[in-house]
């Protein structure tokens, strides 16, 4: 009797559940019909409809950057960069000059896991995603962003991302750097296809597989073996088995996949040792600060860095005046730094879309799939490369990078030897 | 006579089944309902409630731990946290690689969801057996190690782990991760990716909520109905001293293993419900770090409880969330709230590291057995007043 008795008293509190539950959802509806008819309303004065992220006024664009964890070097300039961008932008007005942008900035500390829930702690805040940092990060968020139809900048260059339908990618992929890169020194640098033993230090993750599949690709087409591949943990910081193993097997030429943070110690273990091969490193492997490091002239002489950056200040670049302008005004205490670059156009690239989605009259979330699909080609005042998206089968990333040689007076401690290098078989390569 | 037991009073034990009623007490009746009422409930009414009659910092907080979002990975943990209770909190058998069935349940839920687009009756059934099996088979070690010897081989578990979902690319897809979106949260007609309930239409948190928290009570109640029975009395001795449990009866190799596999079966449970949170998992995800989380939990919330467990969840799951929208909205002093611009002294999620030790070192100092022990301690201070000490 006893147990049926409170049986019963849960069944009663079940059925108050659903009635709640559906009274719940009713004032849910009726509140949002409400306010359809009033954008409606709002619309006959030729006002955008208020959308997630978007109150009418201002349009909220997420940034999940990493401020604690390894890439925390990176995600500082570069979340610069997006923030100068868009302070200038809102100075003039904002989004085709009448939409302010604000920015909502998590911390991923470079974790999936994280990654994936400070997105969903952000994403029914933000109309955009304005930058992911990270290819692991990145990858974890794809399947959220499909199914909440959110776009997203990933600050990573993977191949990957080029066909992703809910990205929109900036710059030529690492695999591409790797390509142009390996290219470049065997048959414009100090390269000998016979003499030289090319090996590979990378990250063991995605990011390092991505450099390691354009290695892969140069090596068939250039005609080189790949004699030893040594990974890494994100988080390590004692690098001396791995460079033993690559002196062990006699490495002259050694791609490297990394992070800042790890070029420091690992290449100092390589110097400690006496063990100086040349580097090719993909840009995230550089950071400023390296150039005042000590291990500077071990740099200079032995480190090559492929990216899609000009020189901090080479205003030949036409994008390069307005983004000095805008970095002395709105963040003067930045100092040069290629991953505020990469911020700054973006943030861009985010403008263009989001301009677009405001032509077409829709930021909705399907209205701003559909201005991807109809973005086009946007140019980044030569900042980096032409993107031409689109649907994605039909996007066409750039080809081309730049080779850097370390200069410690240089402002970004990089000069760029060579300028829009492209191996003649990059095309082949397939993104 | 039949009076007589009803008025008994309810903490007098004259027969078993007194001693093994789950409800006993008039008051564990009442928070049984309050628990379903606010399981049924909080979905509901707590997604759209503002919480503007609190103070601005405590409406933050309140907010912040009421998130759907939140409560969900804590359910996960909940989940994974009263597996890791049963074999060490009840059997005394620490284990570090409890991250390393986590990632066997969510790995085989993406695989057989990946492959042969198996339903949810399927692949949540599928992750947990494959957990429970690793975990028997990992059990042996227990019979042979005990203490610092077990832990340093979980340890080792928890790399041997890695390397395989490092590797394993068929399966793993390696280092990129795996979506796990194929194995889709979808019983019969409940699509918990969005339920449709009576003509309604629930958002995937109120959904995923309802469907992890079932889990939760699930689990609850097997690992609770575990321990106040004969298995669990055998555990609880093996606990205390193996060689005594040996020697009153209690066959060392089958209960070992048992807990071994049981708590991994439900660790893989929390695996596969994680991956459906996630809708992607990589190595990352079950690292040495989430094994400690675990143990974090389960030592705040109080070893050898199986609500210790879900409280515990609540603290580690909960509080660096509260921290995170404080710190963004409120300028916490010295916290340096957004990326990119470091004004304080310490970033939000160094602080939640930093808080998530000192909370550990607070409860073995002031409580060494949890949050749990708190609350009991102050329901005998009622009980026994005002003969209370």
């Amino acid at each position: 009797m006893k147990t049926k008795r409170w049986l019963r008293l849960l069944a009663v509190l079940f059925s108050f559940a659903l009635v709640a539950a559906s009274c719940g959802d009713d004032d849910d509806e009726s509140a949002d019909d409400g306010d359809t008819t009033e954008d409606t309303g709002d619309d006959g004065g030729g006002e955008l409809e208020e959308a997630p992220g978007f109150d009418g006024e201002t349009i909220r664009v997420g940034i999940i950057s990493d401020l604690s964890g390894p890439a925390a070097v990176i995600g500082e300039p570069l979340t610069n960069g997006n923030r100068v961008f868009f302070e200038a932008l809102n100075a003039e007005g904002g989004i085709a000059g009448q939409y302010p942008v604000e920015l909502v900035e998590v911390d991923s500390t470079y974790n999936p896991a994280t990654g994936v829930q400070v997105y969903n702690q952000i994403k029914e805040d933000v109309a955009v995603i304005g930058q992911i940092l990270g290819t692991p990060v990145t990858n974890a968020i794809i399947e959220s962003l499909e199914q909440d139809g959110i776009i997203a900048s990933p600050a990573s260059l993977d191949s990957l991302w080029v066909r992703e339908p809910n990205l929109i990618p900036v710059g030529a992929p690492y695999q591409i750097q790797m390509i142009n890169g390996f290219d470049h020194y065997f048959n414009e640098g100090d390269g000998d296809v016979d003499s030289d033993v090319v090996c590979a230090l990378v990250q063991d993750d995605p990011y390092g597989e991505a450099g390691l599949a354009g290695l892969e690709f140069a090596a068939e087409n250039i005609g080189f073996e790949i004699e030893a591949i040594t990974r890494y943990v994100s988080g390590d910081t004692d690098f001396s088995a791995q460079m033993n193993e690559l002196e062990d097997a006699g490495c002259t030429v050694n791609a490297f996949v990394a992070l800042p943070s790890v070029t420091g110690s690992a290449l100092g273990a390589a110097a400690t040792n006496g063990y100086a091969p040349q580097w090719i490193g993909t840009s995230p492997t550089w950071i400023n600060v390296l150039a005042q490091s000590e291990l500077a002239p071990y740099l200079e002489a032995n480190f090559t860095v492929i990216s899609d950056a000009p020189d901090w200040g080479d205003t030949s670049v036409p994008g390069m005046e307005r983004l000095i302008a805008d970095q002395e005004e709105y963040a003067p205490d930045q100092v040069p730094d290629g991953y505020f670059i990469f911020g700054y156009y973006e943030a861009q690239s985010i403008t263009a879309l989001l301009e677009k989605a405001v032509e077409l009259g829709d930021l909705s979330r399907e209205g701003i799939q559909t201005a991807l699909e109809e973005l086009g080609t946007v140019s980044y005042g030569g900042l980096t490369g032409d993107y031409t998206y689109g649907p994605p089968e039909e996007r066409v990333p750039p080809r081309n990078s730049n080779i850097a040689a370390v200069v410690p007076d240089a402002p970004n401690g990089l000069e760029n030897q060579t300028m829009d290098y492209e191996a003649d078989y990059v095309d082949d390569f397939e993104l | 006579m039949a009076v007589l037991t009803r008025r008994r009073n309810h903490r007098m034990v004259v027969d078993y089944a007194d001693d093994l009623r789950l409800f006993g007490t008039p008051w564990k009746r009442v928070g049984l309902v309050v628990l379903v009422g606010l399981y049924l409930f909080v979905p509901v009414l707590f997604a759209d409630l503002t919480f503007s009659w609190l103070p601005d910092i405590a409406q933050t907080a309140v907010q912040a731990f009421f998130n759907l979002n939140t409560l969900a990975y804590v359910g996960v943990f909940a989940i994974g946290a009263i597996g890791l209770n049963l074999l060490t909190g009840y059997t005394g058998q620490i284990s570090l690689g409890h991250a390393v069935f986590l990632g066997v349940g969510a790995y085989t839920a993406a695989y057989v969801g990946n492959t042969y687009s198996w339903p949810m009756i399927l692949w949540l059934p599928a992750a947990t057996l494959a957990g429970f099996l690793v975990g028997a088979a990992i059990g042996p070690f227990a019979l042979r190690l005990r203490g610092l010897y077990l832990v340093v081989v979980t340890l080792g578990l928890v790399f041997v782990g890695d390397h395989i979902f490092r590797n394993w690319e068929s399966v793993t897809a390696g280092n990129t991760g795996v979506s796990t979106t194929a194995a889709e949260p979808v019983l019969g007609p409940l699509d918990f990716t969005g339920l449709e309930l009576f003509g309604h239409e629930f958002t995937t948190e109120q959904s995923m909520f309802w469907l992890i928290w079932f889990f939760v009570a699930l689990t609850a109640l097997l690992v609770k109905n575990i321990v106040r029975t004969r298995p669990g009395r055998a555990l609880q001795a093996i606990r205390e001293r193996d060689l005594a449990a040996e020697i009153i009866g209690v066959d060392l190799s089958r209960y070992k293993i048992m807990a071994f596999a049981i708590s991994s079966g439900i660790a893989s449970l929390a695996g596969a419900l994680y991956g459906a949170l996630q809708l992607f998992v990589s190595p990352v995800d079950f690292a040495l770090l989430v094994s400690i989380q675990f143990i974090a939990i389960i030592i705040i919330g109080g070893l050898g409880t199986v609500y210790g467990s879900i409280i515990g969840a609540l603290l580690i799951g909960g509080l660096p969330r509260i921290i995170d929208e404080l710190s963004r909205s409120q300028d916490l002093p010295g916290v340096g709230g957004d990326v990119g611009g470091v004004d304080g002294l310490i970033s939000v999620s160094s602080l939640n590291q930093i808080i998530f030790g000192l909370a550990i070192a607070a409860v073995l100092l002031i409580e060494s057995r949890g949050v749990a022990a708190l609350w009991e301690r102050s329901k005998l201070y009622f009980r026994t007043w005002p003969f209370t000490q």
